[in-house]
């Protein structure tokens, strides 16, 4: 391809924004893994605020996760007009302040995940290590969906389909974990 | 001015990104305490602290204070097993949401543990 000028102009494929996007995010899960299996974990309870235990507060801290996650996938179909009417100008900031504070209060739960407990094999079931993966898996999307809506070159489908992919990580993750607390242990504070 | 709030917020959330790293590679555990002689007695050569850490505390929290798992510190194991010998067939054979650690830890390993749950954490 070349300018009107003659310059020549090497044409970039449209999925290289993705691309790169993806490489990050896979790097940040690796790193979240072997970070996690490589660290002797403390066992040693952290942040508990008025729960309980740490492990209640984790509980409901993936819980307020999973809601604003919930708003998130809201605010975005109503800004894809997948939703009735047209979105008002405060949906785009607003879904950008509830993905942050998803991340945020995520933040003190993947610490105690990580720092205590670290990357479980699980040798008497498979929910750990399931929810292991999941965990090192769901911030390598997280951020490969934020390169994604920063990037100009990411193609049009990315962002919805990193967006999902990260939403249903989270449903995975509370599943394995908050839900499995409430059933075994109780829902209580 | 939303939007000037969303971009505080990323910021703010960045920070906090940028801290838990930095904790995660800092942050020291507290030492475990030492084991007191009947316990080193019970099982020498075994590291019942230890043990402790790797395979109870993540359900029954470092000090015992229990987590997934119920409270064993303050005497409260040795006042629902006054009988040594039923603390030990639980760890060995475990029962509801406890797994059992007899195909995983020694004889020497399991009363290791069981000791130290009944003589450091009691006093916790």
């Amino acid at each position: 391809m070349a300018l009107a000028d003659g310059t020549a102009v090497k044409a970039r494929p449209p999925g290289i924004g993705l691309g790169v996007a993806a490489g990050v995010g896979a790097a940040v899960a690796v790193f979240v893994g072997v970070y996690g299996k490589a660290h002797d974990p403390a066992s040693e309870t952290t942040i508990k605020w008025f729960f309980k235990t740490t492990l209640h507060f984790k509980a409901w801290m993936t819980t307020a996760a999973l809601i604003l996650a919930i708003a998130q996938l809201l605010g975005a179909l109503w800004m894809y007009g997948k939703l009735p009417g047209r979105a008002p100008s405060w949906v785009g900031p607003a879904h950008r302040i509830s993905g942050s504070l998803a991340l945020l209060v995520s933040l003190p739960v993947a610490y105690h995940c990580l720092w205590s407990l670290g990357f479980n094999p699980d040798p008497g079931g498979s929910r750990r290590l399931i929810h292991s993966i999941l965990g090192c898996v769901f911030y390598g999307a997280f951020a490969t969906k934020v390169l994604t809506v920063r990037s100009k070159r990411a193609p049009s489908w990315a962002l919805p389909v990193v967006g999902g992919l990260l939403f249903a990580l989270l449903v995975l993750i509370w599943l394995t974990s908050s839900l499995w607390f409430f059933d075994n242990i109780g829902v209580e504070v | 001015m939303l939007r000037r709030i969303a971009m505080i917020v990323e910021t703010l959330v960045l920070a906090a990104v940028i801290v838990t790293v930095v904790l995660m590679f800092t942050n020291s555990p507290t030492a475990p305490p030492a084991a007191p002689a009947a316990v080193a007695a019970a099982a020498p050569g075994v590291d019942s602290a230890g043990l402790y850490g790797d395979r109870c505390a993540g359900c029954h929290g470092g000090d015992g204070s229990g987590g997934i798992g119920p409270k064993l510190n303050g005497g409260r194991v040795v006042a629902q097993f006054p009988n040594t010998a039923d603390q030990v067939a639980v760890v060995t054979d475990g029962r509801r949401g406890m797994p059992a650690f007899g195909a995983r830890l020694t004889a020497d390993e399991i009363a290791a543990i069981v000791e130290y749950t009944r003589a450091v954490l009691a006093a916790g």
